[in-house]
């Protein structure tokens, strides 16, 4: 994903939060969310606009597909967070790697080993079921440790709004909102890391 | 994919408009038939408009005749038979593609394809070359010919149905395919969309439906939300997946295979060298298609060009075992279409059949256990999708409506990164239109230009994606790093890529040369318009009569041959004296002007012949040709 960019000279994208009249909070509610965005449907489609001129057709163009943009980056938790950090400026373009968490270099380590010995005992014909065994318990362990990243991130993204209700009252809660920022992406970096190397076992294993 | 000036972000009012404008019709350009339609203003239904024929169904066959004329429809589809070397069918197979991709389809079907062909294929009809597109305008130029006729005005603007699982450069050429027919595609439709507009019109359903859509060439399958609001109806599609090259042609050619093997191995006829023949086979297996979709057993007799005769029988069980494997593969897509919309088949309210191939019993009862409930079977499959075309061409037309149609893009889109990795930017099933902008640099100082390569396709390497476009940013000299251009991708409404770029440094416009993969440019359509208008010349009434004509005197020739046999004893003095009635008012017919006259006499005398042809089909070598009328015996 990428955040639309806005030079000095252009005038500016409306962020996606805006685009629905939200505040720039990770939690949404989304029945509320889909019912704004076919509201906005019905009036920005390019249906509507087949016989208007070339300059409303253009604008209709534009505007229902920033919309779209917009509902399908909102609808996915984790590609909101992963756009509330880029229009934050808190995630670059390029920025984003994988990253394994480092409390996991460990479990990591072990993992990319039994993957590579499973791979030289395939091209060798040698006996699976042990490393396959090994490899799903590790897999496992994988999975329950990305369900506890993704709960982490939900509990962070709350602390998030609340900052945000904070601000709202008259408060700066700028040095949180930083440290929250900072956490966000390394959770999102880890989290990307852990679910490629959950999809490689999974290759493996097939 | 086309290239797109930047729109000026003036503080318009949006207001749609409410003034009107041509009427637009609804065209389903299928594989094997293609139909038109629009909304009937005394029901406000949508309803497809027959040809000189009497039949919706426009053969998707074209002919070049050797005066130069070309024939569309079921007088092209007759010629597939006399001469197939200047006739083409199934041509929708070739659109969008580069002769790499035809490789396969040539060793099924009688393409002949041009070998110095670039980057856009063309074939050969006689001693012409033709781009695909170009023949499809042929036969939009046909339909468009049948909705002038009927509705007594001049028709120039459509909505054009494709498959859902069509790519940019697919949609592309179906554009062209309008531009070069001088129609306007307002809009394409994906046909399983297109189907359920159709559908839910028809059936005031709301919830969860599943499209099942197994043409003659293509499959889709589409998973929609139909929600009932308080402005009006919206069909929201959630998930589409497909093939592009799976339908009914396939199960043709297998059934052909298989008898032209046995052919060989009982006879010694290799058929595949004579077209002719080929041809006869084909029609008579499709016929044994059909008949195997409500009978259990088949008899199948052939006469070969040697004399002999070719006889088998194939059973629905056999049938069913030879095709299984092609109702397999529609399932994957079916799988994959229901995962990315979150659900489970239970969670489907409603099944819908659309296409002609959903009439084999073996898909009917596949979907049915898949989805564990019977599938919706009541509209005609043929025409559903020519009708939902018209549904949205009313609601185009009219600018405000009380539906709304929110589809999809079939295929992710991505551009090439370093070491041919693909990096998505606008995920498959993304609701369009959709954008995204990506922002670039140069790696070196003084850097002339970046090199985009623009992809569509799932897979996570370059080589493995459908190359959509190439073009170069050029950059003035700086140091490495200060160009910042962004390139902005857009799917608009119909599924089509276009691209602009912007110099972010000084906010104008950045100039771009797109070189598709696989397009045509601008003046070689302007070309190819001004040829078809040419083509197109003759008279639509003038060429539909020479038509008539050239058909009634075969069968008068045939008729007093048919009568001359002794097998017409077996016919009664009445039945004799109507022969000859209806074969004079027909011969009256043709000496005048009216081409309808002429259709409606050549009709009453194949009816009235009936008797003769079945008694000539009775003696011996005749019994393999059952079901055919007399002029073709």
């Amino acid at each position: 994903m990428t955040a639309s960019n806005t030079a000095a000279t252009a005038p500016p994208t409306p962020d996606y939060f805006s685009v629905f009249a939200l505040p720039r909070k990770l939690w949404i509610e989304m029945a509320a969310l889909e019912q704004k965005f076919l509201q906005l449907s019905w009036k920005l489609h390019p249906d509507n606009f087949v016989n208007a001129s070339e300059t409303e057709r253009e604008l209709s163009l534009k505007r229902s597909s920033e919309l779209n943009d917009a509902y399908r980056t909102l609808c996915d938790p984790v590609a909101r967070v992963e756009y509330l950090l880029a229009i934050e400026g808190a995630r670059k373009e390029g920025e984003h790697k994988q990253q394994a968490p480092p409390e996991l270099l460990e479990e990591v380590f072990e993992l990319n080993e039994s993957l590579d010995e499973l791979r030289d005992a395939k091209s060798e014909g040698g006996d699976l079921t042990a490393l396959k065994a090994r490899l799903e318990s590790a897999q496992k362990n994988f999975q329950q440790k990305l369900e506890e990243v993704d709960a982490e991130l939900f509990a962070v993204a709350k602390h998030w709004d609340a900052t945000v209700e904070v601000e709202a009252s008259g408060t700066n809660p700028h040095a949180e909102r930083e440290a929250i920022k900072q956490r966000l992406n390394e959770l999102l970096n880890g989290r990307s890391y852990i679910r490629n190397l959950v999809a490689n076992v999974q290759k493996e294993l097939l | 994919m086309s290239k797109r000036s930047s729109c000026s972000a003036g503080r318009l009012l949006l207001s749609p408009a409410v003034f009107t404008m041509s009427r637009i019709v609804g065209i389903d350009l299928g594989t094997t038939n293609s139909l038109v339609a629009y909304i009937d203003p005394q029901t406000n239904e949508p309803k497809c408009i027959p040809g000189p024929y009497g039949s919706t169904l426009c053969p998707s066959v074209v002919s070049l005749d050797a005066d130069g004329s070309v024939i569309v429809g079921e007088a092209a589809k007759r010629r597939l038979l006399t001469q197939p070397e200047r006739t083409i069918y199934s041509v929708k197979r070739l659109m969008g593609r580069g002769s790499a991709d035809v490789q396969s389809e040539l060793k099924l079907f009688p393409f002949r394809i041009d070998p110095n062909s670039k980057n856009v294929i063309r074939v050969q009809l006689g001693d012409k070359y033709f781009t695909p597109p170009e023949i499809s305008a042929f036969i939009l130029r046909e339909l468009k010919n049948w909705a002038e006729a009927a509705l007594g005005e001049k028709v120039e603007r459509a909505v054009v149905t494709v498959p859902a699982y069509f790519n940019d450069a697919q949609r592309q050429a179906t554009k062209d395919a309008g531009k070069i027919a001088d129609l306007e595609i307002v809009r394409l439709v994906n046909e399983p969309t297109a189907a359920a507009l159709a559908y839910g019109l028809h059936e005031k359903q709301r919830g969860h439906v599943a499209v099942y859509d197994l043409g003659g060439g293509t499959f889709d399958i589409s998973v929609l939300k139909l929600i009932s609001t308080s402005e009006g109806d919206i069909y929201q599609v959630l998930a589409t997946n497909g093939d592009t090259h799976l339908g009914g042609d396939d199960i043709d050619n297998l059934l052909q295979s298989l008898v032209r093997e046995k052919i060989r191995q009982e006879h010694g006829v290799d058929i595949s060298t004579k077209p002719e023949v080929a041809q006869e086979l084909r029609k008579a297996l499709i016929a044994a298609k059909h008949q195997l979709s409500t009978e259990s057993n088949v008899d199948i007799r052939f006469p070969l060009p040697n004399g002999a005769v070719f006889a088998t029988a194939i059973s629905r069980e056999h049938f069913d075992n030879l095709i299984r494997p092609i109702v397999d593969r529609t399932m994957a897509p079916v799988k994959a279409a229901l995962a990315d919309a979150k659900l489970t088949p239970a969670q489907i309210e409603e099944v819908v059949l659309v296409g002609g191939t959903t009439r084999t019993p073996l898909i009917r009862s596949t979907v049915r256990e898949f989805f564990g409930r019977a599938p919706h079977t009541e509209l005609n499959p043929d025409e559903v999708v020519a009708l939902g075309a018209a549904v949205q061409a009313n609601i185009l037309e009219r600018g405000v409506s009380n539906m709304l149609l929110l589809d999809v893009t079939p295929l992710s889109l991505g551009i090439e990164t370093y070491g041919g990795a693909v990096s998505k930017i606008i995920p498959r099933n993304s609701t369009i239109p959709a954008s995204a902008q990506e922002q670039y640099t140069t790696g070196v100082d003084n850097q002339t230009g970046i090199d985009i390569h623009v992809l569509q396709g799932e897979r996570e390497l370059a080589k493995d994606c459908r190359s959509l476009a190439r073009f170069t940013l050029k950059t003035v000299p700086a140091p490495a790093g200060l160009p910042r251009i962004e390139v902005k991708f857009l799917i608009d409404a119909s599924g089509i890529l276009q691209v602009s770029a912007k110099d972010l440094r000084t906010g104008e416009e950045h100039s771009i040369e797109v070189q598709p993969s696989y397009g045509i440019g601008d003046a070689e359509i302007e070309r190819m318009l001004e040829d078809s208008i040419e083509y197109a010349e003759q008279d639509f009434a003038e060429r539909q009569l020479i038509e008539a004509r050239t058909e009634s005197e075969s069968i008068l020739a045939a008729t007093l041959k048919g009568l001359a046999t002794p097998d017409a004893a077996g016919l009664s003095a009445e039945e004799r004296g109507k022969i000859e009635a209806s074969a004079a008012v027909l011969r009256e017919a043709v000496a005048g002007t009216d081409y309808k006259l002429a259709r409606k006499r050549i009709d009453e005398l194949n009816h009235a012949t009936e008797h003769l042809a079945e008694l000539l089909m009775n003696s011996a070598v005749s019994s393999a040709l059952q079901g055919r009328k007399l002029a073709e015996v």
